[in-house]
């Protein structure tokens, strides 16, 4: 109903946004299929190469793969250390929130190349020498994902009251371990779920950190793409695609599953 | 009734430098329902707490019985809560909300469902078994919390503000089926409010509570008519707070040497300007009606006599009008209603 009273003057401005936003990758789209495409307005002829090129050249799944399991290893971890964390200082020590929050927003502050060379400088050498490695990669992942991590698993843990919740479960007679498995793990979940994918889909995009840090020695789909921009348009303008519908496919998948959460919660 | 079932003994504790409870002592019988009645920060939610292990006193000691259940862990306690948020787990039904505190223990899947049956059928929720918390109506899901710690047969119930996050008509349908049920039962109960009108309709006994202190209690009928001292007096009703010289000018020479007075507001007639000769040993004052206020089946008057507000309740039975508004009235005080009241703290 609402849709059909806005006026035109609206839906032309919709539009125009639309345009302006989705020309760009829209002629990235078209530049993949290309094959010659010089003085006219549309290409001139097509081709499926560039696609093709892509599939074959080994390097191309093998960045896609390491990415994939770096950012899955990384959420995990994160989810890991974090949920109890996160759990156990939310309701048994409140007194920590407020250092908690200082340190999360930390990783906005500190600006992706000053702190890539400063674990550089931290990590080669030392007791801990681990520059380089897929290590240091996904220790500095951890850190990237911490304030959507923490802050999706606390708010998650606010909106079902988990303190009152978790004290009438001890009244009933569960331990805390059982508490918290039986009453407040099947709650926090669907938000918790979020936050990983959230997490997962940030790391995935992460190019500045990559690079920096490990750019030389393991190419991610990042590093790859980086590569191959110089080597041909028509190639790099492939392979931004399919990075793209992987994010966009990625981020359905989070939507969806958000909405069917939510759903469950509201049967 | 028997020896004390639940004795608190000097119950302290402290929130950073404030002293929410000071050496509270309090015991209850088998099967009493008692209130704790007091405004919000006087302590009585800390008490409640103190007693389902939710809390840590910072002294003092929790016995039921033989057994000092202060140093248990709360799932040890025995002893059920329904919170003011009701506390339901939304990710269970009705149902398996119920259940839940009988699988904790162990019980057996047939003990478990005649339980649940029973239960459902106290409650009056047999058709919404299957149904979600967040399905139910706010006096529904308070049902439902109540028929969830009911359910492990605790040896007492804890009610926090059970009531306060319902409408007005609910809650006094609510507050009868819980005093109903816990007389069927025969359950020892402590019910924390803040409403009075709730605290004289459901209780036993009452405990007056103010800054962390027990300050009056006994029965509703005994708080009302004999409050002790002026914090009580207010809090209980609106009762007038006369301080020794006003009790002097209304009512001659005050007798006592208490430093205020209280005088029920039911308890002094008004008369049309026409009418003359007090009763007895009743005496009358001139006075002028400030404010008239209708509150269903009472009318209150503020009436102000010789330099002193009182507040006068009078039966709302449609033909004795006392006057308009800054109309001249005479007042019928019976000196045998002057209440002397104890210094605070006393």
């Amino acid at each position: 109903m609402i849709k059909s009273r806005a006026g035109w003057s609206h839906r032309a401005l919709m539009l125009l946004l639309m345009v302006y936003l989705l020309l760009p990758l829209a002629a990235t789209l078209l530049y993949g299929f290309a094959k010659q495409w010089q003085t006219t307005v549309l290409p001139e002829s097509w081709t499926f190469e560039w696609f093709s090129e892509m599939f074959r050249d080994l390097r191309f799944l093998e960045a896609l793969w390491t990415s994939l399991y770096l950012c899955a290893i990384s959420v995990a971890l994160s989810l890991a250390v974090m949920l109890p964390a996160v759990f156990v200082i939310t309701v048994y020590l409140p007194k920590w929130e407020t250092f908690m929050k200082g340190i999360v927003v930390l990783p906005y502050a500190v600006p992706g190349v000053v702190a890539a060379v400063g674990l550089i400088r931290a990590y080669s050498g030392g007791p801990i020498d681990i520059a380089g490695t897929a290590y240091i990669l996904i220790g500095a992942y951890f850190i990237v994902v911490l304030p959507y991590m923490y802050q999706g698993i606390r708010n998650s843990l606010i909106t079902v009251s988990a303190v009152e919740l978790l004290h009438s479960a001890e009244l009933l007679g569960a331990s805390r371990k059982r508490a918290f498995v039986t009453v407040i793990l099947p709650n926090i979940w669907p938000g918790v779920i979020i936050s990983t994918l959230l997490s997962f889909s940030v790391l995935f995009g992460e190019f500045v950190l990559t690079n920096m840090l490990v750019g030389g020695h393991i190419q991610t789909i990042q590093v790859y793409l980086y590569r191959r921009v110089g080597e041909s348009g028509h190639l790099a303008s492939a392979i931004a695609i399919t990075y793209f519908l992987f994010i966009l496919a990625l981020s359905t998948v989070l939507m969806k599953l958000g909405k069917k959460m939510n759903g469950v919660a509201e049967k | 009734m028997s020896a004390s079932y639940l004795e608190l003994r000097g119950i302290r504790k402290m929130f950073g430098d404030s002293t929410v409870l000071n050496d509270v002592d309090l015991s209850i019988h088998e099967g009493e329902l008692v209130t704790l009645l007091g405004p919000s920060g006087c302590g009585k939610s800390t008490l409640l707490r103190c007693i389902a292990g939710l809390t840590e006193p910072d002294g003092g000691s929790i016995m039921m019985g033989p057994t000092n259940i202060g140093e248990l862990p709360p799932r040890r306690r025995e002893v059920g809560m329904v919170f003011q948020s009701y506390a339901l787990f939304p990710n269970l039904t009705v149902y398996e909300n119920i259940e839940y505190g009988l699988k904790m223990r162990g019980a057996d899947k047939k003990e478990r469902q005649s339980r649940c049956e029973e239960l459902l059928a106290l409650v009056d929720l047999e058709n919404k078994k299957e149904a979600y918390p967040q399905q139910l109506s706010g006096g529904q899901q308070q049902r439902v919390a109540l028929a969830r710690s009911l359910a492990v047969q605790p040896k007492v119930l804890l009610l926090d503000e059970p009531l306060s996050a319902l409408d007005a008509k609910i809650r006094k349908s609510l507050r009868t089926e819980i005093r109903d049920i816990q007389k069927r039962l025969k359950m020892t109960t402590i019910f924390v409010t803040h409403d009075q009108e709730e605290a004289l309709t459901v209780s036993d006994r009452i405990c007056i509570m103010n800054n962390g202190n027990i300050v009056q209690d006994g029965s509703p009928e005994e708080l009302y008519a004999k409050p002790r001292t002026e914090f009580v007096a207010r809090f209980m009703g609106s009762y007038n707070v006369l301080s020794r010289e006003e009790a002097g000018r209304l009512f001659g020479v005050a007798g006592g040497s208490a430093a205020s007075y209280a005088l029920r507001p039911e308890s002094v007639r008004l008369l049309p300007a026409s009418a003359g000769e007090a009763r007895g040993d009743r005496r009358v004052a001139d006075g002028t009606i400030e404010s008239i206020s209708v509150l269903g089946n009472i009318v209150r008057y503020s009436v102000v006599s010789s330099g002193v507000k009182l507040t006068v309740d009078a039966l709302n039975d449609g033909q004795s009008h006392r006057g308009d508004e800054g109309a001249t009235v005479v007042l019928e005080l019976d000196p045998s209603q002057l209440l002397a009241l104890e210094k605070e703290g006393a």
